[in-house]
């Protein structure tokens, strides 16, 4: 009986591991493939945001650029949100179960994070955060998640000193009614957007260090968008007529709206408009003399950064080898400020 | 010994009850039903697929439905015939068991292929080509699309000149479109210049000194969309200042063209169903892989022509503003 008894437990015992054999070869077999092509899913907050819009397209090019030097092909997907969370959480989910080898993610709702995190962590699937920065908690869930993005602080500053530069240099260039304050209006992006707080802050911030004398006559959030700041500069300029002497913009969008305003109302003041991003169409307006200024984000180090670490990621490789990151997991990409000539 | 009896059952149930639970965690008794994925490789001319968002929201939507696995491959140059068609190949090779194929350039495209072996099925986006073992081809009519502008620009601007933009003749469809519109002005005597903007460079300077010369009695037609894009561009800019600008018409349906047609900056249009002919490509290769790819099936879709007022119309808003 004894005996019996051992040769059913081995019995048991041989076939247990027989299972346990047969399913891990599966799983090593695939592992030692070496990849020569990647799979990446790029999922936007919206991609009619003109921004967003410059960033896919450098996206695009740097890609082909990385596929060209490296030889390893490099299918993108892009799938656009239209500002919807839910919509964005099932594009990843869908992009999880096609075996896609890491996302980047322009979040819709920052402070949601989680949810697609979670499901990243169940799929193997690495993610690189661009644009919308997660809160740190949702971050520091797992090791495969980065970010990418531009310092708000450091727009913010760069802007302040275009004004600061111009009003050291000439003060009736921005205070041009000459009564020693310049009146201003801001003209802000989502609140809940970590980059449109921190921009405002810290541009006023320096315009103060700098000396400007400023006094604010109203402000709102526009929420990144032209066509709404546009509605609201042109309520503010038949509420203070012949008072606005500066309108500070959170991104190049919005002072276009402005700029938008000021045209169609045909306002001859010598109003001031600043703007961030360096957009094509932002740039149009500076060199057209319609901005006193913005800050340029170098797009191509930007979109360079995310396949980067987007690609390396799925290769399995560490991107600290490949790219030099602050704490680990964040990238910031650089940035310049650009005048009126 | 009954005592020993119940260890030893007992024991056998456990460890059966172990056995079991690996192997049915393990896929060896019940095995889920596998569906099987497509991979089907979307190959367009230009350099970015951010002008295809209503054509791949069909694709998309058939994508779904029907198990497939899509990758947009666009070109490292827009409009490169010779790249396109490697990409056929490196598609075909990477696993893709069918390619959608947009072609840069027809002609070129159609004897490129025809020294090609295919081991894929092929569907075109435009007109089938005889030789080619292709398995089915959805296009538009873009001749009877051509002669719609052409009737079009004839019955709102009598006898005024009309200027053709377009990147070349040779590239999409502009030659049939090039035809249709000739079709319609065959019996008037109204003057018809072709102006070909190949690269970036010389578009942006053409167009601008073709603007200008004709802004005061043209009327311009684009013959593809980067072209209607560009000139609408242009004008937008230029009636800012409150000059007078040529009337605008052309093919295309991208949302800046459509927000161009809203504006009044582009005076008349001719689109299709994108959403349909993004749709039926999918299924269309699909029923290829299934089928073993002998189809060779022409499905044409129908155009229309619409001005700024047919935007609100619910049938074309549907159409052009699909929902997915």
């Amino acid at each position: 009986m004894k005996k019996s008894m051992w040769l059913l437990w081995s019995a048991c015992l041989a076939g247990v591991a027989a299972v346990w054999i047969w399913t891990g070869r599966s799983v090593g077999e695939t592992e030692e493939k070496e990849k020569h092509a990647i799979r990446l899913g790029i999922l936007l907050y919206q991609g009619d945001d003109t921004f967003i819009g410059n960033v896919r397209q450098a996206l695009e090019e740097q890609a082909k650029r990385y596929e060209q030097e490296t030889g390893i092909k490099v299918v993108l997907n892009i799938e656009d949100a239209k500002e919807n969370q839910n919509t964005q959480n099932s594009q990843a989910e869908r992009m999880f179960s096609l075996g896609y080898d890491a996302l980047c993610v322009n979040l819709v709702d920052r402070s949601m994070a989680s949810v697609m995190i979670d499901k990243a962590i169940g799929a193997d699937v690495p993610i690189v955060f661009f644009n919308r920065e997660p809160v740190e908690e949702d971050l520091n869930l797992w090791e495969k998640l980065y970010y990418v993005g531009t310092s708000p602080k450091e727009s913010a500053m760069l802007q302040g000193e275009i004004v600061v530069k111009a009003y050291q240099a000439d003060p009736l260039s921005i205070d041009y009614n000459g009564d020693g304050k310049v009146n201003y209006v801001l003209l802000e992006g989502e609140t809940s957007h970590q980059d449109s707080l921190i921009r405002t802050e810290w541009s006023i911030q320096t315009l103060m260090d700098g000396g400007v004398p400023l006094e604010k006559l109203t402000g709102g959030i526009a929420n990144w968008e032209r066509s709404q700041a546009s509605a609201m500069m042109e309520q503010w300029l038949e509420e203070f007529p012949g008072q606005i002497e500066l309108v500070i913009s959170n991104n190049d969008d919005m002072a276009l709206g402005a700029i938008d305003a000021i045209q169609r109302l045909q306002v001859t003041d010598p109003i001031n408009i600043v703007g961030i991003d360096g957009t094509p169409q932002g740039i149009a307006a500076l060199e057209r003399g319609n901005l006193l200024g913005t800050v340029q984000c170098d797009r191509t180090e930007y979109a360079d950064a995310i396949i980067t670490i987007a690609a390396a990621l799925a290769l399995g490789e560490d991107p600290k080898e490949k790219i030099e990151l602050e704490d680990k997991i964040y990238y910031w990409a650089g940035q310049k400020a650009m005048f009126r000539n | 010994m009954k005592q020993k009896t119940y260890r030893l059952f007992f024991g056998v149930s456990a460890v059966i009850l172990v056995l079991l639970y690996l192997m049915s965690s393990t896929n060896l008794i019940i095995r889920e039903k596998k569906t099987e994925i497509y991979p089907i490789s979307v190959i367009v001319e230009d350099s970015s697929d951010e002008d295809y968002e209503k054509l791949r929201k069909g694709m998309d939507r058939a994508a779904q439905e029907l198990h497939v696995d899509l990758n947009f491959i666009t070109l490292y140059q827009p409009n490169d015939q010779e790249q396109q068609l490697g990409l056929i190949a490196r598609e075909i090779s990477d696993g893709a068991k069918a390619v959608i194929l947009s072609p840069a350039n027809p002609v070129e495209a159609m004897a490129g292929l025809d020294r090609m072996v295919l081991n894929s099925p092929l569907v075109i986006l435009g007109t089938i080509f005889p030789h080619v073992q292709a398995a089915a081809g959805i296009s538009i009519d873009y001749m009877e699309a051509g002669k719609l502008l052409g009737e079009a620009v004839r019955k709102n601007h009598k006898n005024m000149p009309v200027y053709l933009f377009t990147k070349g003749l040779e590239y999409g469809y502009a030659r049939d479109l090039y035809d249709g519109i000739y079709q319609a002005f065959m019996d008037v005597d109204v003057p018809i210049s072709l102006i070909v903007t190949q690269s970036d460079s010389d578009s942006v300077v053409l167009m601008e000194d073709a603007i200008s010369r004709y802004s005061q009695n043209g009327v311009i037609i684009a013959l593809d969309e980067n072209s209607l894009e560009e000139a609408a561009g242009m004008l937008e800019e230029i009636s800012m200042n409150g000059v007078r600008i040529p009337k605008l018409y052309g093919i295309g349906g991208t949302n800046r063209i459509l927000n161009y047609l809203d504006k009044g900056i582009i005076q008349g249009l001719v689109v299709h169903n994108w959403f349909d002919e993004g749709y039926l490509s999918v299924e269309k290769a699909v029923e290829a892989i299934q089928g073993g790819g002998n189809l060779k099936e022409q499905t044409n879709m129908e155009v229309y022509y619409i001005t700024k007022e047919d935007l609100r119309n619910p049938v074309y808003e549907k159409m052009l503003y699909p929902i997915y």
